[in-house]
């Protein structure tokens, strides 16, 4: 679903993200994680050509469109749908004086696919939230249930990419651990690919098949998840596990 | 004797009370306050430092009731360290540490600043100037000045790095001050604090030994929260009970999210000692023996 080589983002001259090689399958989950300033959050931006005043070179596929050479109106047909966007704080994105159900309405309408009460409701189930909750203003709702609608509006759309910022570090843990749920209830159900943006190394060693670790804009170590976050070969990865409280 | 003492505390803003009828010790080895957003956790930290009077019910500074207490003495003795984000932005950051020593004591700032780790010539530099792990430094540089019997931490971590929250961790674990702690993150407060003091919808559910509370927790919150903190290597996190259900407004507050509610809960539980911890749960024995 995502295949990346040689990408290097830069602003003004200055590469501030370079991955070699990223790849996730259908039904796979792969994180990057590292620190503020790493270059992960401009990667997974780059993957839908939301670099804006950014030089990209490399190469980007993401569910089989070249996402540097694409028009506009391919990447509009991704973005949103094929390839959905959840960031850490949803509830900013969302209009504060529309209904969800009429904001979730507008989005399949936008894109072309049927509106009906039943496509909704199945959306809303899908993540655990009670449909009723469509007929509520952004203010009205958590955290936890603004992450989990974001993911019920990919749903929606048909999504078979998650990108995923930061998704659950605004979170309680508790609400964490039911978003965490429905995430890996998706992918297995659905095969959904996922990729994970993340500082919590505890986190995604409990959710992701594959791991890369970001330092300074270069990835530092990258491979199986259980491999380098118990054995890691990078004395980075290592002060990061070991910075572990 | 504890420094400081809330008992049947109650404490709200505009007449809404927000926590209701704590009774605490903040005793040696560092004591946490562990909760979610809106537990009330930062609300009984601002009574803690005399910055919120309470509805009813008394914050003993020692003996003393602390609304009658001699204010400068108990600003020696206790002091907050706020996240990084509360320095003043236009000061340069040994001025903001020389404002609060004497006029006689200036002299200590390059002290402080390596009291934390930090060279002494950062004083001249203004707080974008420096890391985040580094403002923060500062921050916990001011609050020793007075030379503290305790420091009452917000959240001093939450906003760094893992690997510069480390660091901060191994600092503040190496002064001898006493500290109240408040906190979302329980593997911090396994770290520096010897008591905790679990709180949900404003009350305090479980208190006791930091390990035995994390270890084989009495009440089902505590249990929930720990459960459900991701564990490098482990299994996934695990959601107990309704997580986002709305604390119940009569009988226990926790009732509406706990999977081991039974209509006994619509009546609120006693804090009662159940194997060396103050719980108020109807169901405590079951939790503590376990599925």
């Amino acid at each position: 679903m995502i295949e990346v080589r040689d990408l290097r983002v830069g602003y003004a001259g200055r590469v501030v993200a370079r991955v070699p090689e990223l790849d996730v399958g259908a039904g796979e989950c792969v994180a990057i994680v590292g620190e503020s300033g790493s270059g992960k959050s401009t990667t997974l931006l780059s993957l839908l050509g939301l670099t804006e005043g950014a030089d990209v070179s490399g190469n980007i596929k993401v569910c089989g469109v070249d996402v540097l050479k694409a028009a506009p109106r391919e990447l509009r047909a991704i973005r949103g749908a094929r390839v959905a966007l959840v960031m850490q704080s949803p509830q900013a994105a969302l209009s504060p004086t529309t209904r969800l159900g009429v904001l979730m309405r507008r989005a399949l309408k936008l894109h072309g696919l049927p509106a009906g009460g039943r496509v909704m409701a199945d959306a809303a189930e899908a993540v655990m939230l009670d449909p009723g909750i469509l007929r509520r203003y952004p203010h009205e709702i958590s955290g936890g249930q603004a992450q989990r609608f974001a993911i019920a509006l990919a749903i929606a759309l048909g999504a078979e990419v998650i990108l995923a910022d930061e998704p659950t570090s605004a979170l309680d843990v508790t609400v964490q651990a039911e978003v965490v749920g429905v995430l890996r209830r998706l992918r297995e159900e659905r095969g959904l690919a996922l990729l994970l943006v993340s500082h919590d190394l505890a986190l995604v060693s409990t959710i992701a098949d594959r791991v890369l670790v970001m330092r300074d804009g270069a990835v530092v170590e990258s491979g199986p998840a259980a491999e380098v976050l118990s054995r890691p070969a990078h004395p980075y990865t290592r002060e990061l596990l070991e910075a572990l409280p | 004797m504890t420094l400081l003492r809330a008992q049947d505390v109650t404490l709200g803003y505009g007449g809404v009370p927000v926590v209701h009828g704590v009774t605490l010790d903040i005793a040696e080895g560092g004591a946490g306050l562990i909760g979610e957003s809106g537990s009330g956790k930062t609300t009984l930290a601002r009574a803690f430092l005399g910055l919120l009077t309470p509805m009813s019910g008394t914050i003993w500074y020692g003996t003393q009731n602390l609304r009658k207490a001699d204010r400068r003495a108990f600003r020696a003795d206790v002091q907050p360290v706020f996240q990084a984000e509360s320095l003043d932005p236009r000061m340069r950051v040994g001025r903001s540490i020389a404002e609060a020593l004497p006029r006689a004591d200036r002299h200590r700032v390059p002290e402080l600043l390596e009291q934390v780790g930090l060279a002494p010539d950062l004083a001249t530099r203004r707080p974008h100037q420096l890391s985040g792990g580094q403002r923060q430094r500062v921050v916990i540089a001011r609050a020793l000045a007075v030379r503290p019997r305790l420091l009452v931490l917000d959240e001093p971590t939450s906003a760094l790095d893992v690997t510069v929250q480390a660091k901060v961790l191994d600092l503040l674990a190496g002064l001898d001050t006493e500290r109240l702690l408040i906190t979302h993150n329980l593997a911090i407060v396994e770290r520096l604090c010897r008591t905790s003091h679990v709180l949900f919808a404003g009350r305090v559910v479980e208190s006791g030994p930091t390990a035995d509370l994390l270890g084989r927790p009495a009440h089902p919150y505590t249990l929930a929260l720990r459960d459900a903190v991701p564990k490098l290597g482990g299994e996934p996190p695990v959601a107990r009970g309704r997580a986002e259900a709305r604390p119940a407004a009569t009988g226990c507050p926790f009732r509406l999210r706990c999977p081991l509610a039974v209509p006994e809960c619509e009546r609120a539980p006693e804090v009662r000692e159940v194997a060396g911890r103050r719980v108020a749960c109807h169901r405590a024995e079951d939790v503590l023996t376990g599925p």
